[in-house]
């Protein structure tokens, strides 16, 4: 009772809970991590709510757990010391939208698909990643650094300035958020870095371990006036990194990437389309999908150049590569998909990748596409020594920013009520891990089990994280249990 | 004036008796001054001094045992590439040892992945040209193609062509940093193995100790090795032509072109800026201040003067040039489309077409500063600050009504608003001024102008470049964050704790605005009646 009234004082009495159901509600999450139980709930309405908690949370050593989706797939926000959760959810106003300067400002509860709707209403839209579910925060993906399906340079790393509470209780905008009185001042809040240090790089992949994003703002892009799709089918991975090579640093397309069998099967089954075991059967191994867009200026004009340096490659340089505006064999696909890249998943509709087998663990990393052949091969060997079917892993590869890299992800299915799957599937997760870091594999967002091995390679990195957060959470309150803290 | 013997002799069985001196003249070399930038004015007569020792490694290995050493002996110390940023990177305190990193100066490029691996000795000349070689380009900053890469990139690191190219901390990769302490943290994929292609993690983003938005002037550690991106160009050479001084890149008219626009007003110049960004095209988009004109035409100060001369107010009211930069990325038929959406743009908002030379005297290889000493001897950038295009185009006009108040000893010019331009298609717009004077003249009202124009950005609510170590962190800490400075200080204390790494940098102008007496009538914010670091003698 003695927590609930205190919080009570600070959020009103509607918005904490100490009740069994609630806090069973934030003890585990759709990863294989085991459950932790919270002391309490807590639902602030404001920054100055937040701070008020977390101050009360730190003179009292209690650990914060901020919570800002509604689906969590990786365990960081499961109490893994007991302690409050802060649950960001009523803080779910779009604070402003930019049209002239092209950007976006919101709070940490704003999900993809609110944040959609409302900007698609300017002509503007947020940059996606791969159908993410349509009530997660795109505040929590965004410093996440979850990867976008587009491939434009100068789309990328769309954060700009952000608000935090840090781990204190001092209320602190970042960026050129920070000027006296914002947001009534010249500054618009666009640019991200400073003041004094990039104190926002310290937020990105943290897991809310070093304090908690109140609200950010994003850079929105125009909705094209025309988009194309294509696709093609891709037997050989080099071969179509090679195509992709060639024509990604030439700033062609939009979004563009490769997704196997399994993947393309389950999203196009979970979105109607067909039979999830017939359509991964009938699926090439991989299928490459690029879009063009023409923009707001001219729109047929930008097209038609792209096309034509497609064709141009295609036809002198890249032969064996199919690319057309349908999959052989898949008609009305493009008229399904296009619309699909641009939104996020639905979230009145089962998340696809839980309607393969109702669980899944995804395991991913970066590297140079050149590799992505030999990584593949890795996995492949690791799941045959565990007997795991390799015609059941779920693959796509995103390319970044014109190809200079790229994202590989690997997704294991399983039955959530199988407890031996579960550890089965929990095993081969962090042997395929070790194996694919061994040869080179960069794991840029430790969760979980994973965050031990990856610190553990990174010796000096972790211990300058360390020295780092002591500065902003020296009494470790902040999400504990998670990355190295 | 030198290091303390037993100190110099640890240092000197690091990198050899070649590789270090504490000679007065080599010593002399390093003064604060001759380069131009900031010079002669009250922080530099008061803050800066000759080093006593100068030490020149080789390897990231003798940089740490050189900081360790320095922690042993509390030897202070300040790290050195080009020394171009004058008086801020260069020694504070009596007998500290610069540490002269331009022998660290091999670079590697990764063509395939557009990255570029330098050590700090490395310049932007080389790194440029090898990439325009493999058909990638990178941004050449104001600092000039002379330029420390990775100086550059951890303090500034923009120009014309970040209209495409974009933040400069975007383009920061796998990095190696020594801290204060001697300790060695290797960022990105470089935690994990010898492949720096990517930049952040694992987990929470460490790049965040290397800059802030301008940049710590070396007193968090030393920058050892980055990986930079690069990013996709076109494919025809771009042939230097001409003689020195007047030399430049003829370009192949099809795949890259500058042209000129003038606009009828201030407002449809900011609105093609807009429009612009929005229709993503085009390498840059920029307005720079008209007397550059008459830096690009002069040979001689006199030559200067005599052009300049024949502005006035109403020729720099009336001045609304548009630049723009297109490229033909993808091929000659997107360079053509690019040119239709301009011209577009330019039909509707009344720009008119002007003369244009088919060659870039300045940003794609030099971007050469030199000509900024030309009128007077002496300049700095009072604010060079990205934010939105909506601040940007602003920006200026309140930095010329307040240069008035300082004219001279500034130089006259006729009230012009100075430069800025679109950062990452319109997502961000920059502004910066620049003032310039004569060094031999009584520069207080320069260095008064500098401290008010802090004061200004604060009351007019500006994001502004000049934080950090770059004003008086007592001044713009609480109004910036706020208190960003609390949590500056707070993480020098952490890494620094005994404040050998370039003091007393990021309190330097807080210690100036102490010292100089000239400066006191102008300070009228709270700052501890001593400053929270340990004293050097």
């Amino acid at each position: 009772m003695r927590i609930k009234n205190e919080l009570a004082k600070i959020v009103g009495k509607d918005y904490v809970s100490e009740s069994m159901e609630d806090r069973v509600k934030y003890s585990r999450d759709e990863s294989l991590l085991p459950p932790g139980i919270p002391d309490a709930v807590v639902w602030p309405g404001s920054a100055e709510e937040v701070s008020k908690v977390v101050v009360w949370c730190n003179e009292k050593d209690i650990p914060v757990v901020p919570v800002s989706s509604k689906v969590h797939f990786y365990g960081c926000t499961i109490p893994k010391q007991g302690g409050i959760v802060v649950d960001l959810g009523r803080m779910n106003k779009i604070l402003e939208i930019d049209t002239e300067n092209r950007l976006a400002r919101f709070e940490a509860g704003v999900t993809w698909e609110q944040l959609v709707e409302e900007l698609e209403k300017k002509g503007l839209r947020p940059i996606l990643p791969l159908l993410p579910p349509g009530n997660r925060s795109v505040l929590t993906d965004t410093l996440e650094r979850e990867v976008s399906t587009n491939i434009v340079y100068d789309y990328g790393e769309p954060m700009q300035s952000a608000e935090v509470v840090w781990p204190t209780g001092e209320i602190f905008r970042c960026g050129s958020a920070s000027v006296n009185g914002f947001p009534d001042s010249k500054s618009r809040g666009a640019n991200p870095s400073g003041p004094g240090l990039d104190f926002y790089r310290f937020l990105q992949q943290a897991q809310g371990t070093m304090g908690i994003v109140t609200w950010i703002s994003i850079k929105a892009e125009n909705i094209p006036k025309i988009d194309k799709i294509f696709f093609a089918p891709v037997e050989d991975l080099a071969y179509a990194q090679d195509f992709l090579y060639r024509i990604l640093p030439r700033r062609i397309g939009q979004e563009c990437l490769l997704l196997n069998n399994v993947d393309f099967a389950a999203i196009l089954s979970a979105k109607g389309f067909g039979d999830f075991d017939v359509l991964r059967a009938k699926l090439p191994p991989w299928t490459l999908i690029l879009t063009i867009s023409g923009l707001i200026r001219r729109p047929e004009e930008k097209i038609a150049y792209e096309e034509k340096f497609l064709n141009q490659v295609l036809t002198h340089e890249f032969q064996k590569m199919a690319l057309t505006d349908n999959l052989p064999g898949f008609p009305g696909l493009g008229r399904l998909l296009m619309p699909m890249l641009r939104r996020p998943w639905p979230s009145n509709l089962p998340y696809w990748k839980s309607t393969v087998k109702g669980g899944f663990q995804n395991l991913f990393f970066i590297t140079k596409p050149n590799q992505t052949p030999m990584f593949m091969e890795i996995m492949e060997m690791v799941a045959s020594r565990y007997g795991y079917p390799i015609a059941d892993i779920g693959s796509y590869i995103q390319p970044i920013e014109h190809n200079r890299a790229c994202q590989v992800e690997f997704t294991f299915f399983y039955d959530p009520d199988d407890d031996v799957e579960k550890a089965f599937i929990g095993d081969l997760y962090i042997d395929a891990a070790k194996a694919l870091m061994n040869e080179g594999a960069f794991f840029t967002r430790p969760y979980g089990k994973l965050a031990s091995i990856i610190y553990d390679r990174a010796a000096n990195y972790t211990m300058t994280l360390k020295r780092l957060k002591k500065v902003f959470d020296p009494k470790n309150i902040m999400n504990p249990g998670n990355l190295c803290f | 004036m030198s290091i303390q013997k037993q100190a110099y002799n640890a240092l000197e069985a690091v990198v050899g008796s070649k590789y270090i001196s504490d000679d007065p003249v080599i010593c002399e070399g390093y003064r604060s001054g001759p380069g131009g930038y900031e010079s002669g004015l009250g922080y530099e007569r008061v803050m800066t001094k000759i080093p006593g020792a100068v030490i020149m490694p080789k390897t990231t290995e003798e940089v740490q045992q050189i900081v360790k050493i320095c922690n042993r002996y509390k030897v202070p110390y300040v790290p050195y590439a080009t020394g171009f940023y004058g008086p801020r990177s260069h020694c504070h305190v009596e007998n500290e040892l610069l540490i002269d990193l331009k022998r660290m100066n091999q670079f590697e490029i990764d063509e395939k992945h557009f990255y570029i691996v330098v050590g700090p000795g490395v310049i932007y000349s080389p790194i440029q040209q090898e990439a325009f070689n493999k058909g990638a380009y990178v941004v050449i900053g104001g600092g000039g193609a002379q330029a420390s890469a990775i100086a550059n990139l951890i303090g500034d690191g923009w120009s014309p062509l970040s209209h495409r190219i974009g933040l400069p901390h975007r383009r920061i990769l796998g990095t190696e940093l020594v801290l204060p302490d001697g300790e060695l943290v290797k960022m990105g994929s470089l935690a994990h193995g010898d492949d720096p292609f990517w930049g952040e993690g694992p987990g929470p983003d460490l790049r965040g100790l290397l800059r802030g938005f301008t940049g710590l002037r070396g007193c968090l550690g030393i920058v050892t090795k980055m990986a930079i991106k690069t990013l996709p160009f076109q494919p025809e050479p771009l042939i230097p032509t001409g003689i020195s001084p007047n030399t430049a890149l003829a370009l192949p008219q099809k795949r890259v072109k500058w042209v000129n626009y003038q606009m009828p007003s201030k407002a449809a110049q900011v609105k093609a800026m807009f429009e612009i960004g929005k229709a993503e095209i085009a390498g840059a988009v920029t307005k720079v201040p008209l007397f550059w004109r008459a830096i690009a035409k002069a040979e001689c100060k006199e030559e200067f003067w005599e052009i300049w001369g024949k502005e006035n107010e109403d020729t720099i009211k009336n001045f609304f040039i548009v630049r723009v930069l297109l490229i033909g990325y993808t091929s000659e038929e997107q360079m053509e489309y690019d040119e239709n959406v301009l011209n577009d743009i330019m039909k509707e908002l009344g720009g008119i077409p002007r003369p244009t030379k088919p060659s870039d005297e300045s940003w794609l290889k030099n971007a050469d500063s030199a000509g900024m000493w030309l009128m007077c001897g002496s300049y700095v950038s009072v604010d060079y600050i990205i934010e939105s295009l909506s601040q940007a185009t602003v920006h200026g006009e309140y930095y010329a009504e307040l240069k008035r108040k300082y004219t001279p000893p500034l130089m006259p010019d006729y009230g012009d608003p100075g430069w800025f331009q679109s950062f990452e298609l319109g997502h961000q717009g920059y502004s910066e001024f620049l003032v310039y004077w004569d060094q031999d003249e009584d520069t207080t009202g320069v260095d008064h102008f500098y401290l008010e124009t802090s004061k200004m950005n604060i009351r007019e609510r500006f994001y502004t470049s000049l934080l950090g170590p770059h004003q008086p962190l007592f001044l713009t800490g609480p109004k910036y964050g706020p208190n960003y400075h609390e949590w500056l200080l707070k993480v020098k204390n952490e890494f620094d704790p005994l404040w050998v790494c370039h003091p007393p940098v990021p309190l330097a102008h807080d210690d100036f605005v102490n010292r100089a007496e000239w400066m006191k009538p102008l300070k009228d914010w709270e700052s501890p009646e001593k400053l929270p670091m340990p004293e050097w003698k």
